[in-house]
């Protein structure tokens, strides 16, 4: 509720106050640019997300103001974004000027030649250049969606950690620092190995029983018939056990098994899974039926004392409080890790977490490329970030980290920005392969299966090395 | 000869567009379905491959397992759905206080869009958050969690479907029963007939054929059901759930697999006619033989 009233505030002020707040020079450049585009109507598909949502509601009509092009934004849900987008592209149908391109997808996309090089549209139309808008402005971020050669295919819109949350408000609370010191000997802190984790998860979880609290140790994104279950392993359990890019070896024939030179199945990838069950079957009943919503949704009505949760919600649960009860009680860190792996993702040979995020990209399929180009440069200005940045919790550009009022929310959200700008280059976007969606839905059906207890972690993952290699090779990538 | 002519003419738009958006794309599905075609691939052209997917079909667990669990889904949504509706119906024919109501109330569902229906009944059954697992621990202590229990999944979505469609059928089998003639009724209660008698031997074979294409319906929108159920379980726990519809759906968008998820597509179809035909040559034909 409150990022809808922000941005109802937000679009009243700006829209406005648009042509005020660019007059300093840049207003003029967007209507003469704008002009040969009078009453073109450009389309996008995005997730019906909070920063698509600032999109729709207040930067789609703050361009309409100052440019007169009319800009038409579908949100709508994960999976029927990209049906919709890549029905379209390949089709080559035009329905849409823009498409929100998640970092997983984007090599599906560029392997399949879906996307404009907007670096190389913007350099062949100087026309069009916008004088606010740069690509050096973006956050390393960004260069997911650059190719080998530093084009860039999207204008990055949304970017997050999946952090470790935990409740600053029970871990600083005198009576249960006692009682947990009594118990394990030592403060109470958040984690930073799993085996500490795993106690604090069972402390809370007992502690939650014995006072007849809704309250549980630990978060789990453990759905049984849905790939975020899968998601929260492979990107957010297994690297922090030293298992990287799903533990296939692009480097090795795309192997997945160890076999055959890959670490899906190998022991830290048996431990991973054997951890995280762990801690699913200490989490809030719902676990087994919970995505990343449901995730964020037990911790914002405070029925789990900490837990991995994308940043996108970790944005509401700490400072919305017409929907979290958390609010001011939410501390971040970074995720506990195993021996060697901080070593590893300081190194830049390994990464500790997930950096999600997503961009606005143009198809080739686009019938009013240069209108959208101007659109693309509109939400890509520093100018335009730092409201943005408070009504929907994201941080695409630099320059936004020391907006004032960038730096304030900062301290409302347990110090979460600082956390993306000091240590966001620990982490990492899914792996570059053009084959995301086909790999994952061979395995995750037996995925499933380990979570329901079909088959133990170790035979299950043996299972999956060995679908995924079936599958690369019927796919041609895997000789 | 003109008035013929002009019923063609008439007709030709329609069947242009039946043509175009009902005939084109089956036969598309049908070629594509002899094909391996993954756009995601190091090839993604189109390639031959004869009767490649059909062989792979026969030995596919996954789809084996998607077909079985659909058959039971709709047997039990479509037999219950049958008998509720008809006990509905005959209540629904008598006069009772607030009947235009509960009428009124009882039709709801059928007006929700299915993807609706799966968000309301997901929300309701969320373990220890939802309205249902709720009061059936705090009220009988049954632990529900439709997360990690197939039985309670699968019973759920079977409640959900017959929730939402039975509507429906009550509809439909108040329409027979409203144009059935008192006379028979009388003569069979004048000589003696019981209740089930008359229900046996007049009722039913005087609405079968109301009953018939209510099944024809309900079967054929059963066989491919996805909305609800992406929605409720996500074909979980793991492929629990998972009907032949869900399992299309994976295949060809996910998966990218339109040339097998194609020939999926076609053996489905295939299926569903015949299951129509059997139904037709065991209910009705025996009895448009009599006639």
């Amino acid at each position: 509720m409150r990022i809808i009233s922000l941005m109802g505030a937000s679009a009243l002020a700006l829209a406005a106050g648009t042509v005020i707040a660019f007059a300093g020079g840049h207003a003029e450049f967007w209507k003469k640019a704008a002009e040969p585009f009078q009453g073109v109507t450009i389309r996008g598909v995005t997730e019906s997300s909070p920063p698509s949502l600032y999109i729709r509601e207040v930067l789609a009509p703050e361009f309409e103001a100052l440019t007169g092009i009319r800009v038409d934004v579908e949100t709508t849900s994960w999976d029927q974004m990209f049906d919709k987008g890549i029905k379209d592209m390949e089709a080559g149908t035009g329905i849409y000027d823009m498409v929100y391109i998640e970092q997983d997808i984007i090599y599906s996309y560029l392997a399949r030649d879906f996307l404009t090089n907007l670096s190389g549209f913007l350099a062949d139309n100087p026309e069009l250049q916008a004088p606010t808008y740069d690509e050096a402005n973006f956050t390393t971020f960004a260069d997911y969606f650059k190719d080998d050669d530093g084009n860039l295919y999207g204008v990055p819109m949304e970017a997050f950690l999946k952090v470790y949350l935990y409740r600053k408000d029970l871990f600083a609370d005198p009576d249960i620092q006692a009682a947990f010191k009594a118990k394990a000997g030592r403060d109470l802190v958040p984690a930073t190995t799993h085996a500490e984790y795993a106690e604090i998860a069972q402390f809370f979880t007992d502690y939650g029983q014995e006072n007849d609290l809704k309250l549980w140790g630990t978060t789990a994104q453990a759905h049984t018939g849905h790939v975020a279950s899968w998601y929260e392993y492979f990107e957010s359990v297994a690297p922090t056990f030293g298992v990287y890019n799903w533990g296939i070896d692009a480097g090795n024939n795309f192997s997945a098994s160890t076999a055959n030179g890959g670490t899906m199945n190998g022991p830290e990838a048996v431990a991973a899974m054997e951890w995280w069950l762990s801690m699913r079957d200490i989490a809030p009943p719902e676990a087994p039926a919970s995505t990343w919503t449901e995730v964020g949704t037990t911790f914002g009505a405070g029925r789990a004392a900490q837990g991995l949760v994308y940043g996108e919600n970790a944005g509401w649960i700490a400072a919305d409080e017409t929907k979290s009860l958390v609010v001011g009680k939410v501390g971040v860190a970074l995720p506990p890790l195993a021996d060697g792996v901080m070593a590893a993702a300081e190194s830049g040979d390994g990464y500790i977490g997930y950096y999600d995020g997503g961009a606005f990209g143009m198809p080739h399929s686009s019938k009013n490329k240069a209108a959208t180009a101007l659109f693309l440069q509109y939400i890509g200005q520093n100018e335009v970030q730092p409201d943005w940045a408070v009504a929907a919790p994201r941080v695409t550009n630099t320059a936004t980290y020391d907006d004032p009022k960038v730096v304030a929310f900062n301290e409302e959200l347990g110090g979460y920005y600082d956390l993306i700008k000091d240590k966001g280059y620990l982490f990492a976007g899914a792996p570059a392969y053009p084959f995301h969606a086909q790999v994952r839905e061979a395995t995750a059906p037996i995925f499933y299966q380990i979570l329901l207890g079909d088959l133990s972690p170790q035979d299950g993952l043996d299972q999956m090395a060995a679908a995924a290699e079936a599958t690369l090779s019927e796919l041609g990538y895997r000789q | 000869m003109q008035s013929k002519r002009l019923g063609w003419i008439l007709l030709a738009p329609t069947l242009a567009i039946l043509f175009l958006f009902g005939v084109v794309p089956f036969f598309y599905v049908v070629y594509v379905s002899f094909h391996s075609w993954n756009p995601f691939a190091v090839n993604p052209e189109m390639i031959f491959n004869g009767a490649d997917n059909f062989r792979q079909i026969v030995f596919d667990q996954a789809f084996l397992n998607s077909v079985g669990v659909t058959v039971m889904f709709v047997f039990f949504a479509v037999v219950s759905e049958l008998i509720l509706g008809y006990f509905l119906a005959q209540a629904f024919m008598r006069d009772f206080p607030g009947k235009a109501i509960f009428r009124t109330i009882h039709t709801l569902p059928l007006i929700m869009a299915p993807i609706i229906v799966g968000s309301v009944w997901k929300l309701m059954t969320t373990p220890s958050i939802g309205i249902i697992p709720h009061y059936l621990d705090e009220w009988f202590g049954i632990t529900m969690n439709i997360g990690t229990s197939v039985p309670a999944a699968f019973a759920t979505i079977v409640i959900m479907d017959i929730w939402h469609w039975t509507p429906l059928v009550t509809l439909t089998l108040i329409a027979a029963l409203v144009s059935l003639p008192p006379d028979p009724f009388e003569q069979a209660q004048i000589d003696g007939a019981g209740k089930r008698q008359i229900f046996w031997h007049i009722t039913l074979p005087m609405i079968a054929p109301a009953v018939v294409a209510t099944v024809f319906i309900r079967l054929m929108d059963a066989l491919r059901t996805v909305d609800e159920v992406w929605m409720l379980t996500g074909g979980g726990p793991g492929s629990a759930t998972r009907f032949v519809g869900v399992h299309i759906f994976k295949e060809v968008f996910p998966k990218t697999n339109y040339g097998y998820g194609s020939t999926i597509s076609v053996i489905v179809l295939y299926l569903t006619i015949v299951t129509c035909w059997l139904l037709y040559v065991t209910m009705l034909a025996p009895r448009n033989k009599r006639d």
